[in-house]
């Protein structure tokens, strides 16, 4: 089948998908309210409150949830073939990610635009919040673990695309401090930026930079390793500079990027036309875990995502000019989400191979296809490039840069966020030698990642990458799971139906708890010591936030049956 | 109009949208630490008013005139809804 018809079929269903059930979710479950006004008129402050127009907004929102996860996630899922990948990533797009994010940034505007993790507390309860921290202390853990190992794996295939990467951050600085010094349009110090960047390419070629030479064939300093302990270096001094030196030029190159790839793999699938080769539905080979219920926390960004939860309440909510422009900006940006997982799934199924016999020895085991995930990527997105003319070595370095620009902007924001999770639980449990000590906290930050990174293909104690993925998955559902909690309770205390928001809440609780216990059976068999208690601290988490839920959502309809009003929302303390 | 204006004006037009779109996310991070690192500033001159001993309050007398200004959305900011004693600032 054409790539483009699939990219056609989900671009209408997407457009169906904001044209009724959006609406539906606007007017019957958030009723937006176009005359309330919103934090950002009346908390105005010109920095973090303030009135942006929905389109600019919308723009901002996307580039602070897209990135690297949307990406590898359906990269690993094409193995049981593209059917259940695009469906869940279709279906989840409409029915889950677009409720959640669009909820969360509803209920956050109509509570001065707080975080999810404060409306848990006021939402639900004061325990919550703590289930929170600890969700979120996960979940960092294994995002800053996974993109390590991402970055080492494109490091390892593509030492070409290492120089690239090292000049980008001096590149980076340099526009940073252009556009901070001057008052200038940036856009043609941006363009030029970019085009330095992509030239870098050609610099790349003539002096690729391996670290064949210093590692080891097996255990613990291969070539891969390597660069993840060096990146993890690398996090530990950039996380402990000013976010304006490094980060946030970092961020600005990569929004850029965001759109230049979309438009490259847009562009490409139409330009060429490319069959998909992949089957619709891959049967599972003996010893790789069944599509059901892994599908469900291997695509977990692209489908629906924790995350979005905290950039709609963190940052969004306080921008929104209007409340009715809650509906675009959120149900559109989980959709702008789905359509890159869709990119994904195409490059990996499309783009990647020519024929189903090489495609079938790519995605041979799930060992293989989840190693070789975002390599699978960067070579579907080159054959994308290619058919607008690119020649293939360059094509495959400049989307192997646009993978290890997010993922490393991702680590660097993760190890710093990571870094404020371990002081405040140290706050809390009394260890002030932590909570008061940046450094430690840092390096805290840094190196449970560092040795959840090291196993991966580690030598016997070591897993395959998609295991420690799908764990990353199940945290990210957790979080999503109690951003969707708070909206249920919102929603029913409000007297209007919940069952758009419980849907996706039961769903996703299930699955997640579900490939928990079957992988913790799997890892106390193969005598997986550091995963299998990871696996079951996690489940806990889960069957805590299941029961936190449902008390809440009981005593939520109690109190919308008696007339309560809804209790009033606590100062930040 | 000829060409060349239009054209002017297009490009006017472009630059103020990927300054929308991109750069404005940037400077009002670069604002956000700015002001974070003015609020740190504030509340250790300010130690004196929330009751903490501050050992160098003589020496930072002269800078809290220029930190008093916006007090109001300081401590809105960090969740207090008033400061000091009624009246004295809202």
């Amino acid at each position: 089948m054409p790539a483009i018809v699939v990219a056609l079929v989900v671009a209408v269903l997407f457009f169906l998908g904001y044209r009724y059930y959006s609406s539906y979710l606007a007017t019957k479950v958030y009723a937006l309210d176009p005359a309330f006004v919103t934090p950002a008129h009346s908390m105005r402050d010109g920095v973090d409150f303030m009135p942006t127009n929905k389109h600019v907004l919308f723009g901002h929102h996307f580039t602070s949830v897209a990135g690297a996860a949307p990406i590898v996630g359906p990269a690993i899922a094409v193995f049981w073939g593209w059917g259940p990948a695009l469906a869940w990533v279709v279906l989840g797009t409409i029915f889950a990610a677009g409720v959640h994010d669009f909820g969360a940034l509803a209920v956050s505007v109509r509570h001065r635009a707080r975080s999810i993790g404060s409306l848990a507390k006021d939402v639900i309860n004061k325990r919550a919040r703590a289930l929170f921290l600890l969700i979120i202390f996960f979940l960092l853990t294994l995002v800053n673990a996974v993109f390590a190992v991402v970055i080492g794996n494109l490091f390892v295939a593509n030492p070409e695309a290492v120089l690239p990467i090292l000049l980008e951050i001096p590149l980076a600085i340099g526009i940073g401090q252009y556009i901070y010094r001057t008052r200038s349009a940036a856009l043609i110090p941006s363009i030029v930026g970019v085009i330095l960047l992509y030239a870098s390419i050609l610099l790349g070629q003539l002096l690729p930079i391996s670290l064949a030479g210093i590692a080891a064939e097996d255990g613990l300093f291969t070539e891969r390793n390597i660069w993840v302990i060096l990146l993890f270096a690398y996090t530990f001094i950039a996380s402990r500079l000013p976010v304006w030196v490094l980060l946030q030029p970092r961020d600005y190159i990569n929004s850029h990027q965001l759109f230049i790839a979309l438009g490259v793999i847009g562009l490409g699938v139409i330009v060429g036309m490319d069959q998909i080769v992949a089957p619709a539905f891959n049967d599972t080979p003996e010893g790789s875990p069944h599509w059901f219920p892994f599908l469900f926390i291997t695509i977990a960004c692209g489908a629906i995502s924790g995350f979005h939860s905290l950039v709609s309440s963190g940052t969004t909510s306080k921008q929104l000019d209007k409340e009715t422009d809650a509906r675009y900006v959120g149900y559109m940006g989980a959709v702008g989400e789905g359509s890159l997982a869709v990119g994904s799934i195409l490059a990996c199924t499309a783009g990647i191979a020519a024929t189903q016999v090489e495609w079938n020895e790519l995605y041979a085991s799930f060992a293989t296809a989840s190693d070789g995930a975002a390599g699978n990527f960067v070579g579907g997105v080159a054959s994308f490039a290619e058919n607008l003319g690119i020649s293939n070595s360059i094509a495959v370095i400049f989307a192997a840069i646009v993978v290890i620009s997010f993922a490393a902007t991702t680590m660097d924001t993760g190890v710093r966020l990571q870094r404020y999770i371990v002081q405040e639980i140290a706050e809390i449990a009394g260890a002030r030698v932590i909570s008061r000590n940046v450094t430690i906290a840092t390096a805290l930050a840094v190196l449970i990642p560092l040795v959840m990174a090291l196993l991966p293909g580690g030598g016997e104690a070591g897993y395959t990458f998609g295991v420690l993925w799908q764990l990353f998955g199940t945290t990210n559902q957790l979080t999503a799971g109690l951003a969707l909690a708070v909206i249920a309770v919102w929603v029913t205390r409000r007297r209007r139906n919940p069952v758009a928001v419980l849907i996706p809440l039961v769903f996703l609780l299930a699955m997640t708890s579900w490939a928990l216990v079957v992988n913790l059976g799997n890892f106390i068999e193969e005598q997986q010591w550091v995963l299998a208690p990871l696996d079951a601290i996690i489940f806990v988490l889960a069957l805590w936030l299941i029961v936190e839920a449902a008390l809440a959502l009981r005593k939520g309809r109690l109190a919308a049956l008696a007339g309560e009003p809804e209790p009033e929302p606590e100062h930040e303390r | 109009m000829s060409l060349t204006s239009r054209l002017a004006a297009a490009w006017r037009r472009l630059e103020r949208g990927h300054d929308q779109l991109f750069v404005a996310r940037w400077r009002q991070g670069v604002r956000r630490e700015a002001r974070r690192q003015q609020d740190t500033l504030r509340a250790l001159v300010l130690l004196e008013s929330l009751g903490v001993d501050n050992p160098v309050a003589y020496e930072t007398l002269e800078a809290i005139p220029y930190l008093v200004a916006d007090v109001h959305a300081w401590h809105r900011r960090m969740g207090q809804e008033s400061f000091g004693d009624a009246g004295v600032c809202c």
